[in-house]
């Protein structure tokens, strides 16, 4: 009875979604790996077969290496910032008091803000003229500009070679911060009740009880996000291009931005495909190997 | 309850599709014959003085030629919409894409109708032939290979502008040398402006502002040829090494605006305007681009860079950059084309433009008017000047163009020293060699 | 002792709290208070209060530069994918969840795998995808409909992913006793089961409808025309082509605009999404 044109409701109710799923999202991936095996411009229907021409010229690209130790640069000390953040606010808003409360409806703004209003407003903030921290820096005697290292480097915050990729991590923290202390709240609610409770009854309290309880039945969580945030430090595109376009002199050039100039800029659609496809394996194999990397977790309890 | 959220379901679907396939897109397909004439769609490049001159241009050949019918569509990053035409087989017939589209690319992917023979018909008043219109040194500019394939209209020549008024009350000349230039700049100082400010953002102005001014100023036009050229060696000449010297010693002697490296062009120029810095390198669209912000009172006027004493190079030497327009291959009636452009540039239409639009054309005579004020200056200057030049690297080789504009961003900032600067420039340029599948251009003078 | 250390453990708790929430609200708040100033105030004095509330910048945003007409257009596009996007996902969460059948592991898997993609990866072919495919003499590029579907297309891995799990709760035997009583599959997906998963559809439902009002990536590739524009991409252009950087005041009013629509839904269903995506967060 259950079998009464049960494949006839699969496929009709499956097939909506994957027809526009595999038109419009697994074609196209389809295509790119085609287009990564071609010169072509992208102006004219002239295409040259190249081979692994442009993954050759793509290994060799010293800006394609530079990208990716941004990224990595992201991912490292961006993604450090925001456990950090995540797991200490996350922790600090469990209780009900009228300031968690508080805490609980605001932490997520940012992150459901466009990423559009996000770059631009704190464009401003760095601003030299206008800016926020500008003017902050000001009271304390800083100068929208300074002059920093032996050769006196005079520029403002986002023209600056040494500090822009910094000020767009800070940005990107305080943009991806609250999904991630969503993220961990969630994990802290889900340790149970009574192993709580037990420690509580034990004396374990405060940092101790966070280090030697919380933390660890929280790794199941904490290895989600850190998947999460390989993928969205690899795959950053839209808060760099807007505040910086990749400068100064590509000192905060992502794997994302090159690819754009890469395709609508040098009109190099193949070289841009290639290295779209060489993002995507980079961020496949991290998420591997951090997957591997925390099979076991410290209760001993492998995943 | 089903029912209810089913209705709303596709109640809002069915509005949303409706709304969504209802407000059109602009990809409206070339439109066909209607009435005994042709049809023409040219798409422009929208920039600081809009379209509507070249909309009552349509309407009035349209006028003259019953019949036939013309359309004129344009935007600020018009390029983005006529790339996938051109990949498609479907552009417009007639076409200026603006700053943003590859040009080169699709004249070496053959999307581009040469228009050699065109030049050689009459002009659209009948007087001598077409080619004949347009000043040579412009019209160089769109060559490939013996052929034309770009089409000048207007042109925009670069240099320094400084507030006349505020040089007089301080009693300040215009610097002629960079010597000059060195003993002014503390005086500037010393009156609370910074000398200089630049577009921090876009390098490609301090390329055009201050680098090679300077590299033909001390190694002659052949120095800049050269480097354009992709010769050996040209970009780490000493005319390369000693102009961006030139630049760390303004640099280092504090004469540009703090924090210049991260200012846009609006908000330089901006600063300028205002009285903050005296002096700024830009084309003659300065005053039609900063028209609606300018704060009143503001004035500007045109100034050459100053050139280096004892150099090899032609003091009279001037920038200009052509806005280059093209006839798609694919795209219909070449004829009509042709044509209309023909009327757009003849004597009167150009004339027209520059008192409208405030920029100079490319047709001989046309500055033969009463010019706007902004623009008497830089006429002047360019028609007493024994050598016009051009940049055009950065459109032939985007790669070299990006990694200049990057090389001179660390210059100007000082990350970069002038030999690190130089070197860059040198191998940017080999690599170019190197791709054999890169065309290779001559620039000669 | 330990009621000095255990005091001082709370007040560094809260002192933390407290700078981390002034962190988050401080940059809004000078975007807010700086909407409303004049070109002038801003330049002059960053932090203080403006000497009136110039409204004006927010009129001149809302239809000077346009952004009535980029909010209205985000709007329809918003709604429309969000009107298909919500059946078509849950009817396919649905199947995944509650009616296993070879290879629908590796089904699901591919629908996941959507959502690790660099959108950018396929950014290139769907321009021309979008090109070939044609309605009429119409393609789907510049438009607002092939806007939507490909917003579909791409938000439907999420809603897949979030909605089979929504499903997979849902008691074992409740269609085994729907279809005992005579129902088809199909009745019981519409009268059973969608409706105990409306948690779950309104959590999807704002998910995706404030990722959809704020995305960019593919709008910036997929809409040129300034007749389609979307709102963050009206934002930008302000920003980086229109050079509206002199008129700060409806520069800030505009960010604002773009800004409040999202902050009202998600402060009105604020505990709601808090519940819900931490009950459906850890899924997977």
């Amino acid at each position: 009875m259950k079998n009464r044109g049960r494949t006839a409701f699969i496929v009709t109710y499956l097939a909506p979604a994957v027809l526009l799923y595999g038109v419009f999202v697994i074609l196209p991936v389809l295509q790119a790996v085609g287009y990564s095996l071609f010169k072509w411009s992208g102006l004219s229907s002239k295409k040259t077969y190249v081979g692994f021409d442009n993954f050759k010229q793509l290994f060799h690209d010293d800006v394609f290496w530079q990208a990716l130790l941004h990224n990595a640069w992201i991912f490292l000390f961006g993604g450090s910032a925001i456990l950090i953040v995540a797991i200490a606010v996350a922790h600090g808003m469990q209780g009900e008091s009228r300031a968690t409360k508080a805490l609980r409806s605001v932490y997520l703004f940012p992150n459901i803000m466009s990423l559009v209003v996000v770059a631009i407003l704190w464009e401003f903030v760095y601003d030299p003229h206008i800016g926020l921290l500008t003017s902050v820096m000001k009271l304390f005697g800083g100068g929208a500009t300074h002059r920093s290292g032996a050769a006196g480097i005079d520029t403002s915050i986002l023209g600056s070679p040494t500090q822009a990729l910094p000020a767009v991590i800070v940005t990107f923290v305080w943009f991806a911060v609250g999904f991630y202390i969503m993220l961990f709240s969630a994990g802290i609610r889900q340790i149970p009740q009574e192993v709580a409770e037990a420690s509580k009854l034990d004396g374990a309290e405060g940092l101790f009880r966070f280090r030697k309880i919380t933390l660890p039945l929280l790794w199941s969580v904490g290895r989600i996000a850190v998947i999460y945030l390989v993928i969205n430090t690899l795959n950053v595109f839209a808060l760099v291009f807007l505040m910086t376009q990749g400068g100064p002199d590509r000192k905060t050039e992502v794997m994302l931005t090159y690819l754009y100039e890469q395709a609508f800029v040098n009109s190099d659609y193949g070289a841009a495909t290639a290295l779209a496809i060489a993002n995507f394996v980079i961020v496949m194999a991290v998420s591997g190997i951090v997957l591997r990397l925390t099979r076991k977790d410290p209760t001993g309890v492998s995943h | 309850m089903k029912t209810r959220v089913l209705a709303f379901c596709s109640a809002s679907a069915a509005l949303g599709l409706l709304m969504a396939g209802c407000s059109g897109g602009s990809n409206e397909p070339a439109a066909g014959g209607s009435g005994n004439g042709k049809d023409l769609e040219v798409v422009s490049f929208q920039g600081g003085f809009g379209i509507e001159f070249f909309q009552q241009a349509a309407k009035e050949y349209e006028a003259k030629h019953p019949g036939d019918h013309i359309t004129v569509t344009g935007g600020p990053r018009v390029w983005e919409q006529l790339r996938p035409r051109f990949a498609n087989g479907t552009p417009p017939s007639l076409t200026w894409p603006g700053w943003g589209m590859d040009y080169w690319a699709l004249i070496y992917d053959n999307q581009v109708f040469p228009v050699d023979d065109a030049l050689k018909t009459p002009a659209y008043d009948g007087k001598g032939t077409w080619k004949d219109t347009f000043d040579p040194s412009l019209l160089k500019l769109g060559e490939y290979k013996g052929k034309q394939y770009e089409l000048p209209y207007h042109y925009n020549i670069m240099g320094w502008w400084y507030n006349p008024d505020t040089f007089a009350k301080h009693g300040w000349t215009v610097p002629k040398t960079f010597k000059e230039l060195l003993d002014l700049c503390p005086k500037i100082k010393a009156a609370g402006m910074a000398p200089l400010t630049y577009q921090g953002k876009y390098p490609d102005y301090s390329i055009k502002g201050f680098l090679f001014p300077w590299v033909i100023s001390i190694g002659g036009i052949k120095a800049a040829d050269d480097a354009q050229s992709l010769v050996p060696g040209a970009w780490k000449s000493d005319a390369f090494l000693q102009a961006a010297k030139m630049v760390k010693q303004l640099r280092d002697a504090g004469f540009f605006e703090d924090g210049a490296s991260g200012l846009s062009h609006t908000q330089s120029q901006t600063d300028f305007l205002e009285g903050k810095a005296a002096m700024i390198p830009c084309g003659t669209w300065l005053e039609s681009e900063m028209r609606k912000t300018m704060p009143p009172g503001a004035k500007m006027a045109f100034m050459l860079p100053p050139v280096v004493d004892g150099g090899k190079g032609d003091p009279s030497a001037i920038m200009i950059g052509i806005e280059p327009w093209i006839i798609p291959t694919s795209g219909p009636n070449h004829d009509l084309a042709i044509d209309f452009y023909k009327y757009m540039t003849s004597l009167d239409k150009a004339k027209q433009f520059i008192t409208q639009c405030g920029t100079l054309t490319a047709i001989k005579g046309s500055d033969q008017i009463t010019l706007p004020p902004l623009l008497v200056e830089p006429a002047k200057l360019f028609r007493e000047s024994k050598t016009v030049y051009s940049i055009q690297f950065d459109t032939w080789y985007s790669t070299l163009g990006n990694e200049s504009k990057n090389a001179m961003e660390a210059l100007m900032n000082g990350s970069n020293t002038p030999e690190q600067f130089v070197d860059r420039l040198e191998a940017a340029a080999e690599k170019v060699r190197q791709d054999k599948s890169k065309p290779v251009h001559t620039m000669t003078h | 002792m330990n009621a000095v250390i255990s005091v001082g453990k709370k007040v560094l708790t809260v002192v933390a709290l407290t700078a981390f929430t002034l962190a988050v609200l401080i940059p809004l708040l000078w975007m807010v208070l700086t909407s409303f100033k004049s070109g002038p105030e801003i330049f002059a004095s960053p932090w203080g209060l403006p000497g009136k509330i110039h409204w004006e910048n927010f009129s001149h945003a809302w239809q000077t530069a346009g952004i009535a007409h980029f909010f209205l257009n985000s709007l329809i596009v918003t709604v429309a994918t969000l009107a298909f996007l919500i059946p078509i996902g849950a009817m396919a969460a649905y199947v995944f969840a509650r009616y296993p059948f070879p290879g629908s592991k590796l089904l699901f898997g591919t629908f996941l795998g959507g959502m690790m993609f660099p959108q950018f990866l396929t950014i290139v072919p769907l321009f021309f995808l979008m090109n070939t495919l044609k309605i009429g003499a119409y393609s789907l590029y510049d438009t607002k409909l092939g806007l939507t579907i490909v917003y579909i297309a791409y938000s439907l891995p999420f809603t897949v992913f979030v909605l089979t799990g929504f499903f997979q709760t849902l008691p074992k035997d409740l269609d085994e006793a729907a279809m005992i009583d005579g129902a088809s599959h199909s009745k019981v997906f519409w009268r059973v089961m969608l409706p105990l998963a409306k948690p779950g559809l309104i959590v999807v439902g704002i998910f995706n409808g404030i990722g959809l009002w704020n995305e960019y990536s593919l709008a910036l590739v997929l809409i040129p025309s300034e007749a389609n524009r979307t709102l963050p991409l009206g934002i930008a252009n302000l920003v980086m082509v229109e050079h509206y950087q002199s008129d700060w005041g409806a520069l800030f009013a505009g960010l604002v605009i773009v800004m409040v629509p999202v902050l009202i839904v998600y402060w009105v269903f604020r505990e709601k999404i808090h519940e819900t995506m931490l009950a459906g967060a850890l899924k997977g």
